[in-house]
């Protein structure tokens, strides 16, 4: 009694969900509004890659047209950026005009799952240079949240020549270390002397409270999926309604955290039922839940100090959109750690994790004004 | 170099900061837990004085149940394992879809139900709720003995049935080759969110709570005395209890025995137990089983612990899809047989399962999670205990008089030296190391147990003739 979303999904929502779901969603017409946009399959390195490919559909004469390829997350897809890819592909004034790709990172959606251990962000990363090369593109723009952040800045630090600019609305950093934990003490009450703005301490403080023991209540998802993902994922494969639970909490307690403590989760006052069920269907009738939780578990059982790309920086023109609901909010003074070419930090007015979703006009402004500047350069 | 600087000043502060709180916490006060009583029903508690009858209670299943569970079944979705993952990956599909056709085809709930009524069992409603338990009195007593009661509590996810082999070894001991020196009644009920007993419907239902519960039961039975058995949460349960109403339970025995208010002192004696033992009292078995301690502790404890996280967190959203695919709820349940009897069963293909347990029993098990549907009441009580953080609750800083005996697993996911216990349990009267066994030591090694538990029970007994004259 009186739990909202505190222990999870609400079961009494969840209840006017199912009912919405057997009732009025209507599956084949969303399969008409995913068949929209163009989608292919290719086999690199052995499994079969899923990607959609959308061209725009006029071109002013003489605009040259900038490939973008933009990588979901978990419990994403590549459904999430259905609503943003007209605002890229349609050239307004003298912007910039895009050729959008979106692959299925493997093991998500109707990319194939690996058969063997191992495959890491690092695989994704070259598998998806492999594609943009196999398509004919030398240099190209990269977008990314969640994992899609960490796979485009991995695909950044593997080949920097093909990257012409990196835009992120998430920051994956490697080590926490000793230096932020004392900028942190020191930042509460002198933020000034270790690069921290006024905004960045409204969003990171108190720090205790909102990173610290907001991560550990939000993270249990991630430690069990990056140590057991085919026990987790056993029971989801098999009914829709716990798959459902899942995914949809994310995309409760991930846009707004204030949402934990509505009855119904927040969750239709950013989303239709039709849009979050349709990428719930994308997990169900593709049986990927188990192989994309398996991705947890061979990117974070590496002691995360010692991993390839754990050192590495970035030296590409990097743009980076902080939303403010994002889960951890990361300061540009610690993102310029690993990333060494900021051309843009943004704070964002609204908007939480899943971005493209939520706030697709707002991201796509910021993606443009960020490639505006690095060709401009 | 400016990092191993830093990793010194991080040492320092992590010294000053524990003996800080080592010093405000180490008057550790010999009161005892106050007994509150909660109430856990549905809505208001009514004016009306609550009813304390006590019905009989039978295990029941009907066709449609049954035929439910067998469509499920048969239209269960499994993924392929990786290949050569074994059980490092959490339930191997491919053992675990032969488990489905046992469990299908050869499986025999009816008969299992029949064996799960062989004890008698029985309900009643204490605070609200009503609460099930099972009450197996001797079958014969010898001239002038009377049989000692025994509270047994499970923990997660197991349930009552766990105690069904060691039951008889208790309760009628010389027929099993055991000394008859000391007769059990035993009680094993349910944690309520657990199996035949009613869940908790409102926030805050933790151990100290179902400890309280658990005690009026006690009470309404009649026994003035007992004693008290537990491991996982029957371990903290137990242990509340005790400390609630230390004049009422006469001993108490755990196979489990954490520590949860770490101190500086610990810290210490991770650090340096490995060179000095003898100064932090550690035994060479407590070395043997803890050390190196980044592998056999933090990492350990790390890999094994998703599931209490995620649990503890959101524990509505995990238990939804297992309260509703039997194959999910069987794989989440199994790893854990399997894991935690024996790390190395990870290695295996077949999880190592049948190695110690029989399909009947590991099934049986799951069909209580089943067919009450108390997956996620039993996932909240995670919830409950950790909240609030762990470490800090009242009941962790006071210690524990009652006469004490541990039985020290060496399967067990972390072991705890006896030097640790005794801060917690200044009364331990056996401490011993068993030979082999994991963390269902009722089910795995039920003589074992009851061996410990009859020596255990003997020394108290004695001790208290003792101080009679």
């Amino acid at each position: 009694e009186g739990a909202a979303f505190h222990y999870g999904f609400n079961s009494s929502y969840l209840q006017k969900v199912v009912s919405y779901w057997r009732n009025q969603f209507d599956w084949r017409k969303q399969v008409e509004v995913l068949n929209k946009y163009p989608h292919f399959q290719t086999t690199i390195e052995g499994i079969d890659i899923h990607f959609i490919h959308v061209k725009p559909s006029y071109v002013p004469h003489g605009r040259a047209v900038q490939p973008l390829l933009m990588v979901h997350g978990w419990p994403g897809s590549f459904y999430e950026f259905y609503k943003i890819i007209p605002l890229l592909t349609k050239p307004a004034g003298d912007d910039v005009v895009f050729e959008v790709i979106c692959p299925s990172i493997p093991g998500y959606g109707f990319s194939e799952a690996p058969h063997q251990k191992g495959f890491d962000t690092i695989a994704a990363a070259r598998i998806f240079h492999k594609l943009m090369n196999r398509l004919g593109f030398k240099e190209y723009y990269l977008q990314g949240g969640d994992w899609g952040s960490r796979i485009t800045a991995n695909m950044a630090q593997m080949l920097p020549q093909s990257v012409k600019g990196l835009h992120l609305n998430l920051i994956f950093l490697g080590q926490q270390g000793l230096r932020r934990m004392i900028s942190v003490m020191l930042g509460a009450y002198v933020p000034w002397l270790v690069g921290l703005t006024r905004e960045d301490v409204r969003r990171m403080y108190p720090f205790l409270q909102k990173n610290f023991y907001d991560l550990l209540r939000e993270s249990g998802y991630l430690h069990i999926q990056a140590t057991k993902p085919d026990t987790a994922g056993c029971g989801l494969n098999d009914s829709p309604v716990g798959l459902a639970a899942y995914i949809l909490e994310k995309f409760s307690t991930w846009t707004d955290k204030s949402f934990l403590h509505k009855d119904d989760g927040g969750l239709e006052s950013k989303y239709s039922l039709d849009e979050l069920l349709t990428n719930v269907m994308i997990y169900w009738v593709t049986s990927s839940i188990v192989s994309s939780m398996r991705f947890y578990k061979e990117n974070l059982s590496k002691d995360p100090g010692l991993t390839a790309d754990a050192r590495a920086r970035v030296h590409v023109p990097t743009g980076i959109a902080a939303f403010p609901q994002e889960i951890v909010h990361t300061p540009r003074v610690w993102a310029k750690e690993t990333f060494k070419n900021i051309v843009t930090y943004s704070y964002m007015p609204r908007g939480g994790h899943f971005a493209a979703f939520e706030e697709p006009k707002l991201l796509a402004e910021d993606i443009v004004r960020f490639v505006r500047k690095v060709e401009q350069l | 170099c400016p990092s191993l600087a830093g990793i010194m000043l991080l040492e320092v502060f992590l010294v000053l900061g524990t003996i800080v709180i080592y010093f405000l916490f180490s008057k550790k006060k010999e009161e005892t837990l106050p007994f509150e009583e909660g109430w856990w029903g549905k809505g208001q508690k009514p004016d009306a004085e609550e009813d304390t009858t006590i019905w009989p209670f039978k295990v029941e299943t009907t066709e449609e149940e049954l035929s439910d569970l067998f469509r499920r079944l048969d239209q269960a979705r499994f993924t392929e394992p990786l290949e050569s993952s074994c059980f490092n990956y959490g339930t191997n599909t491919v053992y675990l879809r032969k488990v489905v056709s046992y469990w299908k085809n050869q499986f025999n709930w009816k008969k299992q139900v029949e064996i799960l009524n062989k004890y008698p069992q029985f309900k009643t409603k204490i605070q609200g709720i009503d609460i099930h338990f099972v009450h197996v009195k001797p079958p014969c007593l010898p001239e002038g003995q009377s049989a000692k009661p025994l509270l047994m509590v499970h923990g997660w996810p197991g349930s009552f049935y766990e105690f069904y082999k060691i039951i008889p070894l208790l309760t009628d001991p010389a027929s099993h080759g055991l000394s008859a020196e000391h007769i059990f009644e035993v009680i094993c009920p349910s944690i309520p969110g657990y199996g035949f007993s009613e869940a908790p419907h409102k926030k805050d239902f933790n151990s100290v709570s179902a400890a309280s519960i658990f005690y009026e039961l006690m009470l309404r039975l009649g026994f003035n005395e007992f004693y008290a058995q537990g491991g996982d949460w029957g371990w903290l349960i137990c242990t509340n209890l005790a400390q609630i109403a230390p004049s009422h339970v006469k001993g108490l025995h755990l196979n489990l025995a954490s520590v949860t208010n770490m101190g500086f002192i610990h810290l210490l004696s991770i650090l340096l137990g490995r060179h000095l033992p003898r100064l932090f009292g550690f035994q060479d078995e407590d070395v043997r089983r803890m050390f190196p301690f980044l592998e056999k502790g933090l990492y350990r404890i790390l890999l094994e612990s998703g599931y209490a996280h995620i649990q503890a967190t959101k524990p509505d959203t995990v238990g939804c899809g297992l309260n509703d695919s039997p194959v999910g709820l069987a794989a989440y349940i199994l790893e854990k047989f399997s894991t935690w009897t024996d790390l190395e069963f990870r290695n295996l293909e077949d999880g190592g399962l049948e190695r110690k347990f029989n399909l009947d029993d590991l099934l049986t098990n799951i069909m209580i999670y089943w067919v009450s549907g108390c997956i996620v009441s039993s996932m909240r009580f995670y919830k409950e205990n950790v909240q609030k953080g762990i470490g800090t609750q009242k009941h962790e800083r006071l210690t524990v008089q009652v006469p004490t005996g541990i039985a020290s697993f060496p399967n067990e996911i972390m072991h705890t030296p006896q030097a640790w216990a005794q801060k917690k349990y200044t009364n331990i009267v056996s401490f011993h190391f068993m030979p082999r066994g994991g963390h269902f030591a009722a089910l795995e090694e039920p003589e074992l147990l009851a061996e410990d538990i009859l020596q255990f029970v003997g020394k108290v007994e004695k001790e208290q003739l003792w101080r009679k004259k």
